[in-house]
């Protein structure tokens, strides 16, 4: 589903990411951690093309990112993509936001991509906040609806690039119940968070990064009980709630 | 002692108060339609300024350079007495025989105009957050799709102030379409004060005018930002 091959990128000197070698299969959920600056974000974001890549190459859903036949409008129709800061459109209310892609850009009826929202909406818990605005949302039904709008597309991926980071905590839970219960409807997701909870109970595999590049990739067991990196360790030892250290042998 | 007597009949009732009524439409007609042509034009070369295609983006600046630092009397002049050099003869008769005074001064005041709406808009743009058109993007809506759903409504909202002045502008520069001949309120004030020499009276009418339509331009723009922006307060 999506393939990095030797892909590198700078940000003028700053090697940002240094040679990644990652396979995503279909149906798989990837977490990926690591201290800030250790390019996570950027990662995610060379999936969509929101960051091009340098050199490299980066193979998603069939098509060559750096291919100059790849529609790129197209390719990211099919990948959902969810922000640390929601990035609702504020002149929308609910409703609107879910169904603008679908509309516009899927050639959906207002009827058939409204149903389709309310579907989506009760899924998450939101029916009935079809009507409000963005800011009168509070920051965790503000991220379920950002999901919902990602969802909106039928999309074959979703990012989530530190989707509850921005959010208090006593929010945190109800957008890591809606993505776990995305992950178990078999979607494929790339998720940058630092919750190791969540890691532990969908991820199928880990990747740990430090300075640009992949230190360790491995299953959650794997990972959490017996890192093979100082550097992972060191991570691991920082996090102030040990949760995944709590059923290692 | 003042000798001159005011007579406030020539402007209530009569033929000269059909002039100037006639002259207000005129004046209506014009700045309607050129602050909505002006508007769209704006929009327009605010986007290709902001393209990212080299070409637009240069010819954007070019017209921006031009309209803004010439005189706008120069421009009507231009569009009335030298734009029609450059048309067949036919089109000349044509244009001479369906009021072609009326349509200089409206391109000129909408091409004028649009150049500082232009400006109004990109700034309102450049203050929308750039996580905007990437969430737009990363839904697969093109730069120009990501413009006209995401970005450009709200930017119009934050420009709407600036707007109202361009807006203002517009309808009190149409007074200087007099000079082409076209009869709007000024020129008809102009001829009532010639043939009454009420002078006084013919102006303050204008001037009166003037201030009401300003006031009317205000209080709608104002009621339309009122009701669009009182949902996001706080957004």
């Amino acid at each position: 589903m999506i393939q990095f091959t030797n892909v590198n990128k700078w940000f003028n000197t700053l090697h940002v990411l240094n040679n990644i070698n990652l396979q995503v299969k279909q149906g798989e959920v990837i977490v990926v951690c690591g201290p800030s600056g250790s390019g996570k974000s950027t990662l995610i974001r060379t999936i969509n093309q929101l960051e091009p890549i340098n050199d490299g190459k980066l193979i998603v859903d069939g098509k060559d990112l750096s291919d100059k036949s790849t529609d790129i409008n197209k390719l990211r129709a099919e990948i959902g993509f969810v922000f640390q800061q929601f990035n609702l459109y504020p002149h929308l209310s609910v409703i609107s936001n879910i169904t603008l892609a679908p509309i516009k850009l899927r050639g959906l009826s207002k009827k058939d991509a409204e149903e389709q929202a309310m579907q989506l909406l009760t899924r998450v818990g939101l029916a009935e906040k079809r009507d409000v605005y963005p800011s009168q949302l509070s920051g965790g039904q503000q991220q379920r609806v950002a999901i919902t709008r990602g969802l909106a597309m039928k999309p074959r991926i979703m990012l989530f690039d530190e989707p509850t980071s921005a959010l208090d905590p006593e929010m945190i839970g109800e957008v890591l119940a809606v993505m776990q219960d995305l992950a178990k409807s078999g979607m494929t997701m790339v998720v940058v968070t630092h919750e190791m909870g969540f890691a532990r109970e969908v991820a199928h595999r880990v990747v740990f990064m430090d300075a640009g590049t992949v230190l360790e990739e491995a299953p959650p067991e794997e990972f959490f009980c017996n890192p093979q990196t100082d550097r992972a360790k060191q991570f691991l030892n920082q996090l102030l709630t040990p949760m995944h250290g709590a059923t290692c042998n | 002692m003042l000798s001159y007597k005011f007579d406030w009949s020539v402007i209530t009732s009569g033929q000269y108060h059909e002039w100037l009524i006639s002259g207000l439409k005129v004046t209506i007609q014009l700045s309607i339609s050129g602050i909505l042509l002006s508007f769209l034009l704006g929009l327009i070369v605010a986007v290709m300024r902001m393209s990212h295609l080299k070409l637009f983006r240069w010819s954007a600046c070019v017209f921006l350079e031009f309209t803004r630092n010439t005189p706008l009397l120069v421009q009507i002049f231009f569009w009335y007495f030298g734009s029609y050099k450059l048309l067949p003869t036919a089109v000349n008769e044509w244009l001479n025989n369906t009021g072609f005074e009326f349509a200089a001064a409206l391109i000129a005041l909408t091409i004028y105009t649009s150049a500082f709406i232009a400006e109004d808009i990109r700034s309102g743009v450049l203050s929308i957050p750039k996580e905007q058109m990437e969430a737009a993007q990363s839904s697969g809506f093109s730069y120009i799709r990501s413009m006209q759903y995401i970005i450009l409504p709200q930017a119009v909202r934050i420009t709407i102030p600036p707007l109202v002045n361009q807006f203002l502008n517009l309808a009190k520069n149409s007074s200087l379409a007099m000079t082409i001949g076209v009869m709007e309120l000024t020129y008809q004030a102009r001829q009532v004060e010639s043939y009454t020499f009420k002078g006084f009276e013919a102006f303050t009418a204008a001037t009166v005018v003037y201030l009401a339509i300003s006031v009317i331009i205000t209080f709608l723009v104002d009621q339309y930002n009122e009701r669009v922006l009182q949902i996001h307060k706080g957004a």
